[in-house]
């Protein structure tokens, strides 16, 4: 009995050592290297959009020769977790930081202890309510849901039954579009608003919302969807049911250009997450070698559709970052 | 030792308590069907009804599984992660083979295995379920998230989206998938003697272990199902969203815990049946599908599932205490 025991605390001790040495072994993996080092932070890393963030930020450091560093929360926009690795951040002292916040208010305490620690940050996607920032970059998502509705609202001619398919209600973003669809539809007193639904960003939600929606509404004209992941189950609903619908969906994915070439989706809004990766890193890495930078980028509204998808179809990937003159005339 | 020996007693003693439970749900279900189809016309149409029963059905195949777990006192929270994982790998072995059958069987195979894990993890190693599963949960978004890159896998052959989106004889294949499943898991539960040691374990696991039921196998068993359920699942997704992406798991774990609670599986184990779950899955379904009909501002919607569960709950617990 004894040396069974021994030899089960023998077994744990070896594990808590294994343990250990893996700990110590993805610390050093993870540690510093030299030169200017630019913390990315991005709220998840299952949404496309951050994915081409990132790949932005990426493409803008080989250029410019500075190391990017990626913290991402592994529960998708976990403000704690942020939170956590900002703190994480400060200790380390990067050069300079890329900012999403998770939530635009919550973060606000972490993003003063980035300033209290006096590394540059620059502010992109979101828009932070306070703290201090080099530059924001970023584009507005009620202006570029406003253009896609009214795309969708030109091609109806201005009339017909729509509905809203919403994302995460109390999210920024979601409260930003859903609005800006809105005014949109206030703008053509032929339109009408049959049911704006939550589909919370979801395919499977959005795609039974819409079954269901569907069933109450015999005729619909046209579907806003405040993402492409929902615009594409509306998509896959109103096929089920042999019915037709024009759909506009959020963020201008492959999957969505894939859908515009093969008209199935009309349009999909973007504000080109792979740009705001590399200007957001351009800025960063210009306040670092003292060079002028602008506070604020805007970048326009883009309507990705029929006439417009062909660029879209580079993978982010092999996509190239504009020139810092380029970047300057992006804005609006 | 007679109080000991209870739980095993024949399964008939069993039955009644369920069927009353079964029966309020049922009640309760016919409740809802009759406020909606006099509140909404829509309601009551024919495709409404179908669309309610395809709707259910993804729904009810990962609660299942889960349904026999929570028999035993366990709990499996990576179902969620699991049919993410398993429609990515799925996913990518349709598009790389161009052989859907291949595909389904790659699902059915990652589900199982990651339930065979768990199940390991329970079993042998004796760690407690729900950590065991939590901490799969985190492995399998890990993978999952890894695997994929922030992409997502789109556009599968017409002939395997018939699995999600078909009509046989008027009724959407995965209702007919939903009444096999059904019957298999009832009759498994109710009327086999590894279905009725599954409930014993729940119910009293030092007098089950006393009764030498190999409860380590039994756990297995059970954890495996869950997976391979959630694997079914993930092919019923594929072919219905046509489309595979890492985060699609996590909207699907607590509606599926919330099936198995409203269809009056006790997470204390040993209570419940998977023609409860049916039924709590079906009442989930309905209440969302009316919420949508009548355009409820979509605020109240989470609301009114969490009072749904509680209440459900509450009044099992309250019958419970009378009838002892």
């Amino acid at each position: 009995m004894k040396s069974k025991e021994r030899e089960r605390d023998m077994r744990q001790g070896i594990i808590y050592v294994g343990l250990a040495g893996l700990v110590t072994a993805f610390v050093s993996t993870a540690a510093w290297a030299d030169g200017e080092t630019i913390a990315v932070f991005t709220k998840n890393q299952t949404n496309p959009y951050f994915q081409a963030v990132r790949v932005g930020a990426d493409a803008a450091a080989k250029v410019l020769n500075v190391k990017t560093l990626h913290y991402i929360p592994t529960k998708p926009d976990s403000i704690p977790e942020q939170m956590s690795q900002i703190e994480d951040v400060v200790v380390k002292k990067p050069d300079a930081i890329v900012f999403t916040p998770v939530d635009y208010k919550a973060l606000v305490p972490g993003v003063e202890k980035i300033n209290a620690a006096n590394i540059p940050v620059v502010n992109i996607t979101d828009r932070s309510s306070a703290g201090k920032f080099v530059a924001f970059v970023g584009a507005d998502d009620y202006n570029t849901a406003l253009e896609t509705a009214r795309y969708l609202l030109k091609t109806l001619n201005g009339k017909g039954n729509f509905i809203i398919l919403e994302g995460v209600k109390g999210a920024l973003t979601n409260t930003d579009r859903v609005r800006g669809f809105n005014d949109a539809l206030k703008e053509n007193p032929g339109a009408k608003l049959l049911a704006s639904q939550p589909g919370n960003y979801q395919r499977l939600q959005a795609l039974q919302v819409m079954e269901n929606l569907l069933q109450s509404y015999p005729q619909i004209d046209g579907v806003l969807a405040a993402n492409d992941a929902m615009a594409m189950g509306a998509i896959e609903a109103l096929e089920g049911a042999n019915r037709s619908a024009k759909v506009i969906g959020f963020n201008g994915t492959k999957e969505a250009v894939d859908a515009i070439k093969a008209g199935k989706l009309l349009a999909s809004g973007d504000y080109n997450g792979f740009l705001q990766g590399c200007i957001g890193t351009i800025i960063a890495a210009r306040t670092l070698r003292k060079q002028p930078v602008v506070s604020e980028i805007l970048l326009k509204p883009i309507v990705v559709s029929k006439d417009n998808y062909q660029p879209y179809e580079t993978p982010v990937e092999s996509r190239t970052c504009p020139s810092w003159e380029q970047a300057l005339t992006l804005g609006k | 030792m007679t109080d000991i020996v209870k739980p095993v007693a024949p399964a008939r003693a069993f039955l009644s308590d369920d069927f009353l439970q079964i029966l309020y749900r049922l009640l309760a279900a016919l409740m809802i069907c009759t406020m909606l189809a006099v509140s909404t016309e829509s309601f009551l149409y024919l495709a409404n009804i179908l669309n309610v029963l395809r709707q259910t059905s993804l729904l009810f195949f990962i609660a299942s599984g889960l349904t026999l777990v929570v028999l035993t006192a366990g709990l499996d929270l990576s179902v969620g992660a699991n049919v993410a994982l398993s429609a990515c790998v799925a996913g990518t072995v349709i598009h790389q083979s161009g052989q859907p059958v291949l595909g389904v069987f790659a699902a059915l195979a990652t589900g199982a295995t990651v339930g065979v894990l768990n199940g390991a993890m329970v079993a042998a190693l004796r760690i407690p379920s729900f950590i065991a599963t939590y901490g799969m949960l985190w492995v399998l978004n890990g993978l999952t998230y890894w695997y994929m890159a922030g992409e997502v896998i789109h556009g599968f052959p017409p002939a395997f989206r018939q699995i999600g989106s078909g009509y046989l004889l008027g009724l959407p294949t995965p209702v007919y998938l939903l009444v096999i499943f059904l019957a298999i898991g009832a009759i498994f539960a109710q009327r086999t003697v590894w279905g009725q040691e599954i409930y014993a374990i729940g119910a009293n696991p030092t007098a089950a272990q006393l009764s030498g039921i190999p409860m380590s196998r039994r756990l297995l068993l059970v954890y495996a199902m869950s997976g391979t359920m959630a694997g079914l699942a993930s092919v019923i997704f594929l072919a219905r969203l046509n489309s595979a992406e890492a985060d699609i798991g996590e909207s699907l774990t607590l509606p599926a815990i919330a099936a198995v609670l409203i269809g009056g599986t006790s997470l204390f184990g040993g209570v419940g049946s998977v023609f409860g779950t049916f039924v709590g899955a079906l009442i989930l379904t309905l209440v969302l599908n009316g919420m949508n009909l009548l355009a409820v501002n979509s605020s109240w919607q989470p609301l009114v599932t969490g009072v749904i569960v509680i209440l459900a709950v509450w009044l099992d617990t309250k019958a419970r205490r009378r009838r002892l």
